[in-house]
């Protein structure tokens, strides 16, 4: 990790750090790659690769429609809405 | 120096499921009111948990082995990290690490002859929202309806080189899948959706040159104008200098007929993806991947061999009826009832496909009930209505399909007569008024018979026989 991965990462997840957090976020993320160094040395040459930690799958449901909500009761908590649209700041000039 | 284009698709189709992909939100929405088709999971609200549809992996699947794909039998979906507001949830629930189906292969067929194109995934995923920008100055409006539509995502590989193979591509894509079933395609539509990643490289080179992605089009036409201008631009650039190439997305405007910079084009690396912690992996047993394959339909080509070799129809009528799962079960319909499969293809090649082409109607928008026309031909072949009333009561079908022929024949006088001397007074009639055709018939003039017996049909409303009817015109006159 270093300031231009940072300024990277800040850009993706649209946040602004100060440099104290930035010091501190350097740091965490350098921590953390020297773990995944000492997960690297084991040798797993043998090892099934896995899709998910668990030995668990997904439940799925049949295709069927239901309307179980009102557009009212989920807007209701909208800071803004209009004509049933939900409304945020411009995104496009 | 020769250049040559480089061409790798990403087509986005959405599946024709009832509902979405992850919630019980339906999924047709076309001209709905705003967020009437929404739910607090596909709104992205916290808490919520996706339940994956299983009709969406039926046909992820079903897609994956029409186009010669490997099933992974273990697919996982994955968080794509996405801020704008027609996503809710600031991340896209896709498939990145185990799409469901990967390595496949479509061939198509061009005026320089066949060639393979490698399928590198096909991946599901949810549809994203609509924002409209227009309503007011100071605000963006969203419609999250169309949000977690399921689309797959068909990635090929960079093996087209042409605007007309990009085309017939996208064609049989639409051919396979359209057969199978699990999807519209109709890019008039938004239910096929198209990203084009083109570079140019000298003719022989093995080194890509610098990507461009294209967005924003909505039609073959579109896509192959396309084409043609940015391969032009990038020539352009690397001979002349115009401009410095750079990777990135690109906006096509059709009306201009210009590309224009959207932004610099993402790496995957830029979308973090990771394993989505609320879908499990899907595990597809044997009994489901074998129920899928059982499903399959029978593949274009081999529908076509069975209808020249079975059937016994020509190279150019089998080769018309295949063109669409559409028309093809109307042919076999009317040829269960009919038991004639020339004459089921000769009235579905120049009478249902010229009345689709009239009325501007694709194809696979073909729904006409196959079993009423074999009724219809049989009704022609039989003797009991005239071929000119038996197109019309086609047309009739075709605005109703709830018309049985032969209930409408009898209702609209359009069954032939066998009165003959009903015929022979309307014959009397006809040569009475037209004493000048039967002396030039009578002269040796073939030409002026047909006068006579057009007048003569016309008369009878087309419900005569038309041998019986020339017999016994040719006698009265004689």
């Amino acid at each position: 990790m270093d300031r231009e991965i940072l300024r990277r990462l800040e850009l993706l997840n649209q946040l602004s750090l100060t440099e104290q957090e930035k010091e501190s976020v350097i740091a965490f993320f350098s921590d953390r790659e020297k773990d995944l160094e000492t997960l690297d040395a084991i040798d797993t040459a043998d090892v099934e690769r896995m899709v998910h930690v668990m030995p668990i799958m997904t439940v799925v449901r049949e295709d069927k429609v239901s309307q179980i909500f009102s557009r009212e009761e989920l807007q209701a908590a909208a800071p803004e809405t209009d004509e049933g649209y939900w409304c945020v700041p411009k995104v496009m000039e | 120096m020769r250049y040559e284009t480089v061409i790798g698709l990403e087509v986005h189709v959405e599946l024709a499921t009832s509902s979405k992909i992850f919630c019980s939100c339906s999924a047709h929405s076309y001209g709905a009111e705003p967020n009437s088709h929404v739910c607090p999971a596909c709104c992205g609200m916290p808490g919520m948990l996706p339940v994956v549809n299983k009709r969406v992996v039926d046909y992820g699947m079903k897609a994956g082995m029409m186009l010669g794909c490997h099933i992974n039998r273990t697919t996982t979906f994955d968080k794509k990290s996405y801020y704008y507001p027609d996503l809710p949830a600031a991340y896209q629930t896709t498939q990145w690490f185990a799409p469901v189906a990967v390595n496949g292969v479509v061939e198509i067929e061009t005026s320089k002859g066949k060639k393979n194109v490698r399928i590198k995934q096909i991946h599901m995923e949810e549809d994203a929202g609509k924002l409209v920008h227009d309503i007011r100055e100071d605000t963006t409006h969203v419609d999250f309806n169309r949000t977690s539509v399921p689309l797959i995502e068909i990635v090929s590989q960079p093996d087209l080189s042409s605007a007309e193979e990009v085309e017939a591509y996208l064609e049989r894509l639409k051919t396979l899948l359209r057969y199978a079933k699990v999807a519209e395609c109709e890019m008039a539509h938004g239910t096929m959706r198209c990203d084009v990643n083109l570079s140019v490289r000298p003719e022989g080179s093995n080194k890509l040159g610098v990507r461009a992605e294209m967005k924003n089009m909505n039609s073959i036409e579109a896509i192959k104008r396309a084409i043609e201008y940015e391969t032009a631009r990038h020539i352009d650039a690397i001979e002349n200098g115009t401009e410095e190439l750079r990777q990135e997305t690109r906006r096509w405007d059709d009306i201009k007929g210009k590309s224009y910079a959207m932004r610099t084009k993402e790496t995957a690396g830029d979308y973090r993806y990771f394993p989505d912690p609320n879908v499990m992996p899907v595990v597809i047993d044997d009994e489901w991947f074998d129920s899928i394959k059982a499903s399959l339909p029978e593949f274009p080509e081999v529908k076509k061999e069975r209808y020249i070799s079975e059937y016994g129809l020509g190279e150019y009528d089998a080769d018309q009826l295949t063109k669409s799962i559409a028309l093809c079960e109307c042919f076999e319909a009317a040829y269960g009832v009919c038991k004639s499969a020339k004459d089921a293809a000769n009235w579905m090649i120049s009478e249902v496909m010229s009345i689709l082409n009239q009325k501007k109607m694709t194809y696979d928008m073909l729904d006409l009930d196959g079993k009423a026309l074999g009724e219809l031909i049989l009704l022609v072949s039989g003797g009991t209505v005239g071929r000119a009333n038996a197109k019309k009561i086609l047309a009739a079908m075709f605005d109703d399909a709830s018309i049985e022929p032969k209930a409408y024949a009898e209702a609209n006088g359009y069954v032939v007569s066998n009165d003959t001397g009903m015929i022979e007074a309307v014959i009397k009639a006809v040569i009475a008024a037209d004493p000048k055709s039967v002396a030039d018939y009578k002269s040796g003039k073939e030409k002026a018979l047909m006068a006579l017996f057009g007048k003569c049909m016309k008369e009878l409303k087309g419900n005569c026989d038309p041998q019986t009817l020339r017999k016994l015109l040719i006698d009265s006159i004689s």
